[in-house]
């Protein structure tokens, strides 16, 4: 393995925190989804450098979990985004007291 | 010390004696306030079996060898028990006499002074409860219960002074007599706990005893000494302590009797007796309770010179023989200042009781008034008051003149002649202010209303119930002296500690100089008051500094008065009042207005916006995280 765990920690690391605040910070229900999924890549990207690392398939079946799981996620979560879109005439999370 | 079996007679008699008052109470508050015959009759039924009760024990132990303990448990907690019980020796046996005969005899005579009276019900149930505390007071074994009865007099005095409760003055003579005696309590109480610490009991029997010094470093028991005589002092209305007393003549006139001859002052004296080989271990204390019982007898005798209520002077006098006796008793003469107690109960009774049926029959207090209206034509009271009147002046044979006489036996041992020489101004202006008032009410100046002479015997049904007891007290201060021999023997007999005798005969040019000093007072009051023709103003009322200086009682009550605005009301009252503002006040207010704040701040959290709550969640989860990491 060329690039050490370490190296790989800390992208996943840095990834989860940027995709943290995009969900967080951003008033935008697009963004929030677009940050859950960078979290969940982040956390993806951590499982595949481990399955490597150790040499295990068991982090590779995971994160083929995680996609599917990240798929249904996008889809259902655009689809109600879309429908409050439609609703409010807005996509800020801010509007829907 | 000697432990009768629990149903020997003595137990039961003095158990009987304190009992039957409180029970005479409880009836009277609770079942028979609405009958006033009934309820006089429940009253004076359960002193007279006191009195039966308190004379049987006298005389079966006349001359008794050894103090008579008996006590039960009250409370049992661990290692502690605080014992109830009955102490008997010849001190508290004697007391025991004259409060019951007093309570009796006063009881009697408010039978014809109280009749009328809207609360004459609750006015027995009062002094049921007054003879109730005292008698359990003079029989305590222990100083606690002592203390507990002694505040429990406090409290009856002060319904009895503000008796009259719709009058002002009344109720805040009250008021005055409980806050200054409880001055004096406090201190007592602190004396107690000094005593408790280093002894681990209260009994009086151990106080007492010579093996307390053993105990108690004389520092400590000097001290203690001292607090405990605070007590006296706010009791027995001594200098500081003196000005509650002549205010509380507010009350009805035999409430004054009682209080001022064998009840609450008394208390105060008698424990001194009670204690006194424990005071008689601190020589310091001695010397101090001296001198306080000088200035206290000198100060009231100048106030009783100028003043011109009847009652006001007998109060100045009762001060002043209490000054008397303390100093009697702290010169070392423990009989001289109990034979002394004992006589004045009598004679001051006696002095109020006659006091009672002039204002009774005249409705005022001023004895020119009295005597202008013809007081004198009143035959019986006036007689009696003579009598009592030589007695408090120390003439012979009175009963004052035998104790007064003692007393100054004991000043004169002493070897500082400083206080007999006040002793004896104090037997002369004694003298001087009795016979002054005996002669106005004797020979008025002005005769204007003596046409009504004797109409006023007739007139009040109640007169032969209040004659009656005057009689007796008087026949009483004329006997009594005469017993000191026998009282002497009975209470020294086997008193421990040091003790004067006053048998020897080397102080027989004292008698002379006493005897002296007194006749010269009354004959200066004959030529100002009583001669014909006499201007009927004292020497010291020509003197308008100093008579101004002894109607305001020495400018006393100004002094606590402006004590009280600057140094209380403005110092410390103010003082806290800012404290309860600014600190308590404000710390709580603070407290409350950051509870609000804060929750405020977190309602925030529930606005339902997904992404604070997301962020809870995430700081949660990193401070979890940062916890298990570097501290699990």
């Amino acid at each position: 393995m060329i690039v050490p765990y370490n190296h790989v920690l800390i992208l996943s690391g840095v990834l989860f925190l940027m995709g943290m605040f995009c969900a967080t910070a951003r008033r935008n229900l697009i963004m929030i989804v677009v940050g859950l999924e960078i979290m969940l890549n982040a956390a993806s990207v951590a499982f595949i450098g481990a399955a490597l690392r150790w040499q295990h398939m068991e982090g590779q079946a995971i994160v083929l979990f995680i996609f599917a799981v990240a798929a249904t996620e996008v889809s259902v979560g655009l689809a109600l985004i879309v429908s409050a879109y439609r609703r409010t005439g807005s996509v800020d999370p801010g509007m829907f007291k | 010390m000697t432990t009768p079996p629990a149903f020997d007679a003595t137990v039961l008699a003095a158990v009987l004696t304190s009992v039957l008052p409180l029970l005479a109470f409880g009836v009277i508050m609770i079942f028979t306030r609405s009958r006033e015959r009934l309820s006089a009759m429940i009253s004076i039924g359960a002193i007279s079996g006191s009195l039966a009760c308190a004379l049987f024990l006298l005389v079966r132990h006349w001359g008794l060898a050894e103090p008579i303990l008996y006590t039960g448990r009250w409370v049992t907690s661990g290692e502690w028990t605080i014992p109830v019980g009955v102490l008997l020796d010849p001190a508290s046996l004697l007391m025991l006499t004259v409060v019951t005969s007093i309570s009796f005899l006063v009881q009697i005579y408010s039978l014809g002074y109280m009749a009328g009276d809207p609360g004459f019900s609750r006015y027995y149930g009062y002094m049921s409860l007054f003879a109730w505390a005292m008698i359990s007071l003079t029989i305590s074994p222990t100083m606690l219960q002592l203390y507990i009865f002694w505040e429990l007099v406090g409290l009856a005095s002060y319904l009895l002074i503000g008796f009259w409760y719709e009058k002002y003055t009344a109720s805040q003579a009250g008021k005055k007599a409980f806050v200054m005696t409880r001055l004096g309590d406090v201190a007592f109480l602190l004396g107690l706990l000094i005593a408790l610490l280093h002894l681990g009991n209260l009994n009086i029997m151990e106080l007492n005893a010579p093996a307390v010094t053993a105990k108690m470093p004389p520092a400590m028991l000097t001290l203690s000494a001292i607090l405990i005589f605070g007590g006296v002092v706010g009791k027995s209305a001594q200098f500081p302590l003196l000005t509650w007393l002549p205010d509380a003549m507010e009350g009805p006139t035999p409430v004054s009797a009682l209080l001022h001859s064998a009840t609450m002052v008394a208390a105060g004296v008698y424990l001194f007796a009670r204690l006194f080989p424990f005071f008689s271990h601190s020589e310091t204390a001695m010397s101090l309770f001296l001198a306080i019982g000088t200035i206290s007898m000198l100060l009231a005798s100048t106030m009783a010179m100028v003043s011109r209520d009847i009652k006001q002077v007998w109060a100045y006098s009762t001060i002043s023989q209490l000054g008397f006796m303390i100093m009697g008793l702290a010169a070392g003469g423990y009989f001289a200042g109990i034979f002394h107690l004992t006589t004045h109960a009598g004679f001051k009774a006696l002095l109020f009781l006659c006091s009672g049926v002039f204002i009774h029959a005249y409705g005022t207090n001023d004895m020119f008034d009295i005597g202008r209206s013809g007081g004198r034509g009143l035959k019986v009271p006036m007689i009696c008051i003579t009598i009592a009147a030589a007695a408090l002046a120390g003439l012979p044979p009175f009963s004052g003149f035998f104790s007064k006489e003692a007393i100054m036996g004991a000043l004169a041992e002493l070897d500082n002649p400083f206080w007999l020489t006040a002793g004896l101004a104090g037997a002369f202006l004694t003298a001087y202010y009795t016979f002054r008032l005996i002669f106005v009410l004797l020979f008025p100046k002005s005769r204007a209303h003596s046409a009504h002479d004797t109409e006023h015997e007739d007139h009040h049904g109640g007169y032969s119930a209040m004659a009656w007891p005057l009689v007796i007290l008087a026949a009483v201060t004329v006997v009594l002296g005469f017993g000191q021999h026998g009282l002497e023997r009975f209470l020294t007999g086997f008193h421990q500690g040091p003790v004067i005798h006053l048998e020897g005969g080397h102080h027989e040019w004292l008698l002379f100089v006493a005897v002296g000093v007194a006749a010269a007072g009354v004959i200066l009051a004959w030529i100002e008051f009583g001669k014909p023709g006499a201007a009927q103003v004292g020497f010291v009322e020509r003197i308008p500094p100093l008579r101004d200086l002894f109607a305001e009682r020495w400018y006393i009550d100004h002094f606590y008065r402006w004590f009280l605005d600057t140094v209380i009301y403005r110092g410390f009252s103010r003082l806290f009042t800012r404290n309860d503002r600014v600190v308590i006040d404000g710390s709580l207010d603070e407290l409350s207005r950051a509870t609000v704040e804060t929750g405020r701040l977190l309602s925030n959290l529930h606005l339902g916006m997904i992404q604070y709550k997301l962020m809870v969640l995430f700081v949660t989860m990193i401070l979890l995280g940062i916890y298990f990491f570097f501290l699990g």
